[in-house]
Formats: C-alpha cells, structure tokens, sequence
C-alpha cells in the first residue's frame, strides 16, 4: 500500500531508525536478563525502574536545570538507592519461595511505583527540553537522521561493550557467572552471595534507568511508560534465550527494526508481527535463539 | 553469561498470565475509587421542597487521568468543576445543588462501562458525562438504556456514536456536546483543499476507531473536491506509542507534499518533536496535527514554536480553541478558569463546562430528572456557551457549532502558541448531515 517502499535506500534508512528504537529496548532488557540470569527473580518492576530513571532526568534536567550528563548520572545513582532498597529488604526475603510470590511482589511495586510517581510529579506528562548540542541531522542514503539517534546507537552498542567486558574479563563478572551456574558451590569459595546479589540487581537497575533517561528529550514522561515498555522487553527475552545477554542484545535488534520494516512494509498488521516472530522462535528453539546453552 | 535454567518459559508464561490477571483486578478495583474524598451513602434525602425533588443532583463522570493522555481528564475535570461552583454558588440547579464524581477510564471500554454502572447504581448519579476514548464511548452508549440515564460525551469523537448508535439504533440517552471527527476530517479536507500544490497526502494514525474514522473522512471529502490528490503512505500507532521515529520515517519515505496526524495529547507531543528531529518540516509542505489546537499540545511544543522551527508548516484545529470566538460568554469563561486553574482551557475543559451548563439548561426545562424527560428537552435544545451558540440536532443528538482551523503561530497577547490565519466554516458546511451512509473505514 505505501508507496516508495522497495528500494535499497528506504529499507535502509528504516532499518537505522529501527536500530535506535532498538537501543531502548536493549537497555531496559539487558537489566532483566541479567536479573534474570544471576537472581532467578522474575522482576516485573524493571519497566518502573525505567520510569524513575525517566522522572529522576526530567526532575534533574528539567526542572532544576543541572546539566544534561550529571542529570543522567544523577539519575542512575537515585535509581541505584531505589533498587538497593527493593533487593535488601524485600526480594532477599523472598528468593527461596516459589516465583509466584517474587510475581506478586514485584507486580506490587508496579503499582506503587506507578502511584507514587502521581503523588509526586502529577498525571500528567512531563516534557522536558532537548539538550541543544543534540540538535540536527546527518544525511543518510541522501535523507536527514537525527544525530540525537546516532549517540543513541552508539550509547547502545557502547553499553554491550562494557557490559560484556564487565561479566567477562573482570573478578566481580566471575563471581557473578561463579553464582548463577552453582550458587551452592560459589558460596562454599568464599562468594559473598547476598552481597553480590545485590550489586547485580542495583546494576541492573541502572540500565533500566539509564534506557528511560536517555529518552527523555525525545519522549514523554509519565506515568505507565515502563509497563508500556515491559511487555516488548519480555517478548526479547522470550526470543533471546532467558537469562542471556546476547540473546537480550540480538532479541532487542530484531524486535526494534522488525517493528520499523513492519510499519513501512505492512502497515495493516504490523502490530502483529513481533507476536509471529515469538511464536515461529518458540516453535522452532524453544529455548530462545541463545537459550540452553 | 548463559541462561540459568531455574526459570522455565513455562515460568514466564504462566507469569505473564497471572500480571494479566492482576493488571483486570487492578482495573476493577479502581471502580470502586471515590473521586471526591467524602462518600455519601447512595440512598438519596428526598426533600418535598425542591423542584426536582432532590437536594443534590449527582453527577458522573469520566475521563482519561493517568498516563500520556492525562491531561484531559484534568482538563476536564477543572471545566466541570468550575462550572458547578458557579452554578452551585447561585443556589444550584431549581433550588437543588449540584456534586461531582469523576472517574477514571483508563481508555479501556471495560473499565468505562464498570465506571457508568458504579455511578449510576451504585454511587447514584442522576446525570452521566464523559469519556475520552471512542472504544470507551461506543461501549458506554448501548448500556444507557438499562441504565436509564442519559450521557453527555464530552469528548470521543468517532462519527458512529451519534450515526449509529443515536441516529441507527435509536439510543436516544446518547448525546454529544464536543464535535465529532468531521472536525479535524472535513474541515482539513475542506482547507487544504485551496492548496493546489498538496497533492500527494500521508497519514500517521491512531490505530484504533478514532484514527480509522478520522483517515477515512478526509480522504473521501478531499477527494471529491481534488480528484488529483494521491493518498501516498499510511502508519498506524496503538495508544502507548514511545517513540514515533519509525512511523514518521516510514510515510516519508513516499516523499508526500503534506501529512495529516492524529496522535493526541502527550503522544501528540512526541510526535511532532520527533518530525522535527527527522527534519520533516524541511520536506514538506503542510503538516496537519488534528487536535494540536488543545492546549497541552500548544504548552507542551511551544518552545518549537517560538524558535520558527515548524516553518509556518503546522496547522491544526480542537473540538473549541480558547481564541475562538472573541465572545463576551468566551472571553468570561477564559478568565475565570485561568483564575481558577491557572493554565488556558482547552476543548476537553470547554466541552466539560457547557456540558453542566447544557444540564441546567435541560433541568430547567423538563423540571424533571426522569430520563425521559430530559430527552424531551435535550432534542433540539439551543444554548449559548463559550465556544459559540450550540444546538442539539434531534436526529442523531449531536451538538452543532463552529470551529475554526488555522496555522499554528505565536501571539505576543498569550504566552502560549495559539491558532491564528484562522479558517472559519459553518458547521453545516463540514459537519455529516442524515440521512447517514455508513462509511467505508479501512485500516
């Protein structure tokens, strides 16, 4: 139906736009795999922390005019506390009991989170300004993108980097994969596991905070953008493998530029289509694409 | 990292079920949520004095007040309430006052209707008004009759609820005070039909009953005044929506002269900084953001506008804008909810003020709170409010009146963008007159 679809350069061009869109959803499900992977808690809430680390910003930033980068760093450090507080007096509580009751607790903070943050910043959505040193295009196969989507891309890709050199090339990373294979035995070698618990749900908290800070210059904040965001989260880990970080990278590509190409190429069904390709990947490896390695 | 296996799929989706489960409990719990802090118990005190036989005529609303599209349950909320404490200071409606309770709807049918039962059985509300989705609306307006009330929308704007369901199905607790789709359809169709360089049209639009309409109107009536026209490309957005840079990349890609947008509210907002961003208003000619007349939209891009980065491109129209029309009722209504408020009015807050004017008007009439009654005295019921005189047409209930679409400008009176190169038309020009032909609404 739309016009000016099949050549070289528009797919291209949807696939990079995609590709940003991609990056919010990596951050936001790299926190969840990780927590996931590590903690064997299925945290519902994640979608909340992306939406405090959208408040803490717009707060930070837009309101009491602290630059754009302390904002954000400022940001990941309040959702830091925020996570603290969740792990060491709550779910630390709740590890050994069955994942229906880490379900309801983490589903109860959904609903605090989400009133909490109408108590304090009001219904209504929040717009605060772009910073103007993101402001402006690129040309692109002959077509203006936002440099804004490009330090996204890269801010992205950047956090893979580390994040991988972090679980693999350091100690802390090494204790962390120690536990999630034999917590038992981790423990038994001096692992403090509690302690490490809580360092990996607080860093998984971060990335949660920093995908909902980044989109603050160009998205609205309010109240349910996490539980918008969540369910697409889910889906990636469903397709990537539970518990995996690249299945969590690979899952969030697909599902970022297959939602663009479905807009430009079926707009009729396009909504559709990431529930197919979850279906035809749980079909096919029901593990997920990096699942049950 | 690799996968620990002490959580199964079957884990995950049995959770995802039990969230869903959760997130219908939440939404039924919310019925029962008191808008007003002090619960009065539904029995009524029957008073021989009063006219109507009641002291306090109860009224129920409903309105979207959580989430990107917050703002106009405020708005409308802050309309109703103005205009019940101007009412009630008088000494209220034939001797009896007048109390609110505002709910809400959550853009979700079912929490609608759960919301429409709770105040008319259980909370007593002899009047209802609202809501702001038409997926809410059209599932509203068919239990009307059970629940023998009538209902003011105030806001959703998809053509069949006064077509069909007043003027098909003979609904007649129905009624509709703001403007329907023909507004931002027709209206659009009829201005940027004098711009004989547009021809090649794209469309980026809610995926649900109001983008559907809203599409399918202004291509039909602009087709039949500019058979040149080429509808080019075409992206559909779910409510919920975070990032629109997909959508708007992809109709652009069909290279069209002008787009025409319906993403309302917050969403709007996002929508319109993201064309910017994609340095959309360098190609193209006209932009026309339907309800980007309301004034969240105005607040919420006016330092856009101010910096002349829309290029004069941005057009829109609202369902009442508060410079429109200069009006002794409008400019009254203006200052007294920015001294109340504090913020301009938009169209939800307009349309939510006339319509408890529009219920006095009615009361006054039938002298009676029976549904019946007020029927009677609705049908044809001509009244002056802010947005200009109103008259309810007795076929399909739908309120007629006037408002204008325009460029979206600066004005150094107001500290917000406003409309201004203002397009008036009369009503009767864009408005859909019966006999209805149901219309053809692809997605």
């Amino acid at each position: 139906m739309n016009e000016g679809k099949k050549d070289m350069e528009t797919l291209v061009f949807q696939g990079l736009v995609g590709l940003s869109v991609s990056m919010y959803l990596w951050l936001l499900a790299a926190g969840l795999t990780i927590v996931f992977g590590v903690l064997g808690v299925l945290n519902f809430a994640h979608g909340s922390l992306f939406m405090l680390g959208a408040y803490f910003t717009f707060t930070y930033y837009g309101l009491w005019g602290v630059n754009f980068w302390l904002a954000i760093a400022l940001s990941l450090l309040s959702v830091a506390v925020v996570g603290y507080f969740m792990e060491r007096f709550f779910l630390r509580h709740i590890y050994h009991l069955d994942h229906a009751y880490q379900l309801l607790l983490t589903f109860g903070f959904i609903l605090i989170f989400d009133d909490a943050v109408k108590m304090i910043w009001g219904g209504v959505a929040k717009i605060p300004p772009m910073p103007s040193f993101f402001e402006g295009t690129v040309s692109v196969v002959g077509r203006p993108f936002p440099f804004y989507n490009l330090f996204i891309i890269g801010t992205g890709l950047a956090v893979a980097i580390v994040v991988w050199l972090l679980f693999e090339k350091t100690w802390w990373g090494k204790m962390v994969r120690a536990s999630a294979s034999d917590r038992e035995m981790a423990s038994a070698i001096g692992v403090n596991i509690p302690t490490l618990f809580t360092g990996v749900f607080v860093f998984g908290a971060m990335l949660a905070a920093l995908g909902g800070a980044l989109g603050t210059p160009v998205r609205v904040v309010a109240p349910g953008i996490g539980a918008a965001m969540i369910i697409q989260a889910f889906i990636i880990t469903v397709i990537g493998g539970l518990g995996n970080l690249k299945g969590a990278f690979v899952g969030a590509i697909i599902v970022g530029t297959l939602s663009a190409y479905g807009i430009l190429l079926f707009p009729v069904f396009e909504l559709f289509l990431i529930f197919l390709i979850m279906a035809v990947v749980l079909m096919v490896k029901p593990q997920g694409l990096f699942g049950g390695g | 990292m690799s996968g620990s296996k002490k959580i199964s799929r079957r884990d995950l989706l049995k959770a995802a079920t039990v969230a869903g489960i959760g997130g219908m409990t939440l939404g039924l719990s919310k019925v029962g949520e008191a808008a007003s802090p002090k619960e009065k118990p539904p029995a009524q005190t029957k008073s021989k004095k009063k006219i109507l036989g009641v002291d306090v005529i109860k009224v129920g609303g409903q309105g979207v007040i959580s989430g990107a599209h917050a703002d106009y349950g405020w708005q409308i909320q802050s309309g109703a309430i103005l205009a019940i404490d101007e009412i009630n200071a008088k000494g209220g409606i034939l001797g009896s006052k007048l109390e609110l309770k505002f709910m809400d709807e959550e853009l979700k049918p079912a929490v609608a209707v759960k919301n429409a039962r709770y105040l008319a059985t259980d909370w007593g509300a002899h009047l209802l008004f609202g809501v702001d989705s038409s997926g809410s609306a059209m599932a509203v307006g068919p239990i009307l009759p059970e629940l023998d009330r009538i209902c003011v929308f105030d806001h959703a704007s998809t053509h069949r609820l006064t077509e069909e369901l007043v003027y098909g199905k003979g609904i007649k607790q129905i009624f509709r005070i703001a403007a329907p789709v023909y507004q931002e359809s027709n209206l659009a169709a009829l201005i940027f039909k004098e711009f004989p360089n547009i021809k090649r049209w794209a469309g980026i639009h809610c995926d649900y009953e109001y983008g559907y309409s809203v599409w399918a109107l202004f291509k039909d009536t602009l087709k039949k005044y500019r058979p040149d026209v080429e509808f080019v490309s075409i992206a559909w957005a779910p409510f919920w929506t975070m990032d629109f840079s997909s959508h708007i990349s992809a109709v652009m890609a069909a290279k069209p002269d002008a787009i025409i947008a319906t993403p309302w509210a917050g969403e709007g907002v996002m929508l319109l900084r993201q064309a910017l961003m994609l340095g959309v208003f360098d190609n193209i000619q006209a932009w026309f953001q339907c309800m980007g007349g309301s004034v969240d939209i105005l607040e919420g891009i006016s330092r856009e506008v101010a910096a002349g980065k829309f290029k004069d491109k941005l057009w829109a129209t609202a369902r009442y804008i508060h410079n429109y029309p200069d009006s002794p009722e409008n400019n009254k209504f203006v200052a007294s909810f920015r001294k109340r408020w504090n913020r301009f009015p938009n169209y939800s807050a307009e349309n939510a003020y006339s319509t408890i004017y529009v219920f006095k008007a009615a009361l006054e009439k039938s002298r009676s709170l029976k549904t019946p009654d007020l029927i009677k005295a609705m049908e044809g019921l001509k009244l002056m409010t802010p947005a200009g005189e109103r008259f309810f047409r007795p076929e399909d209930h739908q309120a007629i009146y006037s408002v204008p679409g325009g460029r979206v400008v600066t004005d150094p009176n107001y500290p917000i963008p406003i409309l201004g190169d203002l397009k008036v038309f009369p009503a009767q020009a864009y408005y859909r007159n019966p006999p209805f032909e149901a219309l053809k609404m692809d997605k």
